[in-house]
């Protein structure tokens, strides 16, 4: 329990763990999706999640999550409980997505500030139709258990000043009171206040159900230590509408250690502070046999109701058991930090790296007859660590594909459902890193995709069927790294592209060349074509497709990030859609060089090849233009310097290097000075008080601490 | 001090007041340039540095010197003197560029001297004299003199020494070409 509760940051705190026990939920939820039904342990997860939801926001007050929670935790209560056989389980996880989507959608409210306004109420109605129904389906079976066990209480009091004075309070609740566990929570969060030591019980008041229950049944036992009188703790307490009774005792040191013994009053709970922990993990194992046993020998017992259980007690150990049992696979821990941080030891770090360099060349050092064996160890071992450091902080901005994949795994289950086709989602490599910006970037255009191999990839089951094909769909979105470039793919063995369609379709919009012949058209033009705006061979526009936006959209947004869409396809099994997208936006391989006084960057990707050329293969056109005659092509020639009216540059081109680039099938050559070497270069923006220069895209900063201007191929090729 | 006599002249009383900064309010950063000093609000200066080595860029403006490498940032550098139009001067070991910052962008300014913080109060501010050729407004940039003892400090508006166009002299030609 969260002992600092901080009204103001509690609403953060809310949104945070809620977004996370959703986020996890859905994982749970879609990982079984493909199942006949949920295992125990997601039955017990799920209603875990939905409990803690119920109980935190009903602190907060949101009444509409707090009911739809609630709901939700009754069914799967139910399912856990009474283990109903035939649950129909698609429409039960489509359920507790639809939950899922509201208390997010209301959470968003709640960060936006909106008010919380959902209505739940439509929800609440189909989940208690469903429940109904599981019920009257399962009926026969009904299991409950009523082995009970005491929580164990381990406590080491702090030590108490002689001004501490204690007390014991009980209190009471009217037996009509709802979640009285939360609002003896209140009175337990009022009292912390003052208190230098409290103690209560039931323990887990917020995150266990059934203490609601006990508090109504038995009272709810204070133990504090305060340096305050008696009429302040009542006043502290207070009585609300909620609260019978209050009783304050006041007590010595040793009563108060002894704990919860009010006495007559009620049968206070046991403290089991001698049994072992073997003890009380053997007689849990018992339990669970007990009510293994009770389960196949008891079918006749009183079946539960929903609802009901608040007033049924249950195993607090058992679920904790069940917790731990459950592999949690490997999941790394995390921290969340602001990415200015991160760009802030980035800057330090390129920083680190400069001053180093100018430590190490430092012209004190070229001072002839020095010994500099030492110096030099020394050195090396500082350029390995610094540079290591670099790699860190690199890798610090990538980030796994594994949650975007994920939210496409929702996609094509939601899809897929209205569409009622049947269909396997497959993932692989979802590991893969890529940069944090880049993530941002492609996670609407593989929606989009992804949406689009569902529903116009695959037929329907009927068609299917005909075309005997194995009965289910497949979708594979898959990333893997290649050659400094991420590419994801989104496969389906679906119909693939019909060539014809998109030709007829492109003819209709008037977009082919009508000097052309059909065939003219390699496949790879003809399905770039489904790209262009406003184009869908969809006779059908659907719910989620078929109105051609969306390819030209993923396109552009790709485009943006630098990166490319390429379209393969056989018709009649399936078609293959590959984003092709550099592994970071901030580094790039590139290739410095010099011309005059000035460092430029191009990069790596878009030189082709350099060369050195003579006079004899320039041609001089009269009105200024260059072109050069390489092995019988002839590409315009752009000297660098003269270009930006640079100073001391070469004039010859003998005397300088040639760099054929090209960029979308244009090639054009580059003189500059002389190559300095490929490295692997921060991109980083030109100050925009600096108006845009064509054919400059950045400005890096070189080992040393200089600064290159980065080229951009495609502003030199236009 | 013939330079000086020309700047005098050739200010008008066109200028805005500069926003108000009430913390450090009065105090300016004085430098030379040329023969003359300037002042700029201290609010905005962020550091100052010495001079090093300026990155150019092609097809900008001949004031605009290119860029500087701070702590991992990359800012532009503007030279005082050209952009006062003094011609340039050899760059030594008393050159600086100060860095300020305006409105969120961060610039350097090559001056030839740093001076030192002066302290002017309101009463010493005095709007730049017009001496009849208003329309010839060559220093839109200064917005008051100060007077400090017996010398005058020309102080400087820094929205306009970084933004405005040359507003005589057929310089906003030569701009547009670019």
């Amino acid at each position: 329990m969260a002992e600092d509760f901080n009204t103001e940051s509690m609403l953060d705190m809310y949104l945070f763990e809620n977004g996370q026990l959703l986020e996890q939920l859905q994982e749970t939820v879609l990982e079984q999706k493909d199942a006949d039904c949920f295992d125990e342990d997601s039955i017990n997860e799920i209603f875990r999640t939905m409990h803690t939801i119920k109980g935190s926001s009903g602190i907060m007050m949101f009444d509409n999550i707090t009911a739809v929670s609630h709901k939700l935790e009754d069914i799967f209560f139910y399912l856990r409980e009474s283990h109903p056989d035939n649950v129909p389980h698609v429409e039960l996880v489509e359920h507790v997505l639809e939950v899922e989507d509201f208390i997010s959608s209301e959470m968003e409210k709640i960060r936006n500030g909106d008010p919380v306004d959902g209505d739940a109420s439509n929800i609440i109605a189909d989940l208690d139709k469903f429940l109904n129904m599981i019920k009257n389906g399962g009926e026969a079976e009904a299991a409950a258990e009523n082995v009970h066990e005491e929580p164990k209480h381990f406590y080491i009091a702090p030590v108490a000043t002689s001004a501490s004075r204690f007390y014991k309070i009980f209190i009471t609740f009217f037996p009509e009171t709802e979640m009285s566990n939360v609002h003896a929570y209140k009175a337990v969060y009022a009292l912390k206040e003052i208190a230098e030591d409290i103690l209560y019980s039931p323990e887990d008041i917020l995150t266990d159900e059934k203490s609601s229950e006990k508090i109504l049944k038995d009272g709810f036992r204070i133990l504090l230590q305060a340096q305050c009188s008696e009429e302040e703790v009542r006043e502290i307490i207070g009585v609300g509408y909620d609260i019978e009774k209050v009783e304050v005792y006041e007590c010595d040191a040793n009563q108060f250690l002894l704990g919860f013994d009010f006495g007559d009053q009620a049968p206070a709970p046991q403290i089991d502070l001698e049994s072992s922990v073997e003890v009380i993990e053997a007689r849990q194992e018992e339990a669970e046999k007990g009510k293994a046993e009770a389960d196949a020998k008891s079918p006749e017992k009183p079946k539960i109701i929903p609802g009901d259980f608040v007033i049924q007690s249950k195993e607090p150990g058992k679920q904790k058991k069940l917790a731990k049992d459950k592999p949690k696979g490997e999941k790394a821990s995390f921290i969340s930090v602001n990415v200015s941080k991160m760009d802030q030891l980035m800057d330090l770090i390129g920083e680190l790296v400069i001053s180093e360099s100018v430590v190490l060349q430092s012209s004190d050092l070229k001072v002839p007859g020095l010994n500099l064996d030492n110096f030099n160890k020394a050195a090396a071992q500082l350029a390995s660590i610094s540079t290591d450091l670099q790699n860190v902080i690199m890798s610090m901005r990538m980030v796994p594909l594994t949650n975007t994949f994920q939210k496409m795994n929702r996609i094509v289950f939601d899809v897929s459902r209205k569409l009622g086709k049947d269909i396997e989602f497959v993932m692989v490599g979802e590991t893969t890193e890529v940069d944090k910006n880049i993530i941002e970037h492609i996670s609407d255009p593989l929606m989009h995709l992804v949406r689009n191999a569902v529903d116009h990839g695959i037929e329907t089951n009927e068609e299917r069927a005909e075309s005997g094909k194995p009965d289910k769909g497949k979708v594979t979105l898959s990333a893997r790294t290649e050659a400094g470039k991420v590419w994801i793919s989104v496969e389906d063995n679906g119909t693939g592209l019909d060539r014809e369609k998109i030709l007829a379709k492109a003819r209709k919009q008037g977009i082919l060349d009508e000097s052309k012949p059909d065939s003219a058209y390699t496949d790879k033009e003809v399905y770039q074509f489904i790209t262009l705006p406003g184009f869908s061979t969809n006779e059908q526009v659907t719910e989620y497709s078929g109105r051609g936006v969306g390819m030209d959209v993923v396109v552009q947004n790709i485009q943006a990030i630098g990166g490319a869409l390429e379209i393969e396809s056989t018709p009649g099994c399936g078609s293959v859609m590959s984003l092709k997208i550099p592994l970071t936006l901030a580094i790039i391989d590139g290739i410095v060089m010099e011309v005059g006084n000035s460092s430029f960057v191009m990069e790596t990707g878009v030189i082709k090849q350099f060369i050195r050329v003579k006079e004899d293969m320039m041609i001089h056109e009269p009105n200024g233009d260059e072109f050069v005659m390489i092995r019988g092509d002839c590409f315009p020639v752009i000297r660098l310097g003269r270009w930006y009216g640079l100073e001391e540059y070469q004039e010859s081109v003998e005397d300088g290097v040639m760099l054929i680039l090209e960029v979308e099938d244009r090639k054009i050559c580059l003189l500059v000075d002389k190559l300095i070497g490929e490295q692997e270069i921060v991109v980083k923006p030109i100050p925009s008080y600096i108006k845009k220069v064509r054919g400059l895209s950045g400005c890096t900063q070189l080992g040393d601490g200089s600064i290159a201007l980065i080229l951009d191929a495609p502003g030199l090729v236009e | 001090m013939d330079e000086t006599s020309r700047l005098l002249g050739q200010m008008d009383e066109t200028n805005d007041e500069a926003d108000s900064h009430d913390t450090q309010k009065g105090k300016y950063m004085t430098f030379k340039s040329g023969s003359e000093y300037f002042g700029l609000g201290i609010q905005y200066v962020q550091q100052i540095i010495q001079y090093q080595t300026v990155t150019k860029i092609p097809e900008t403006e001949d004031y605009i010197k290119g860029l500087i490498n701070l702590r991992g940032r990359i800012i532009p550098v503007v030279d005082v003197r050209l952009r006062f139009k003094q011609g340039l001067c050899e760059y030594n070991d008393k050159t600086c560029i100060l860095v300020i910052n305006v409105k969120s962008t961060t610039v350097g300014l090559i001056v030839e001297q740093i001076a030192e913080v002066a302290e002017i109060q309101e009463e010493n501010i005095l709007p730049p004299p017009s001496i009849g050729r208003a329309d010839k407004a060559h220093h839109k940039y200064v917005y008051g003199i100060g007077k400090v003892g017996n010398t005058v400090k020309l102080l400087l508006d820094p929205e306009k020494l970084l933004y405005d166009d040359d507003p005589a002299d057929g310089e906003p030609a030569k701009k547009n070409e670019e």
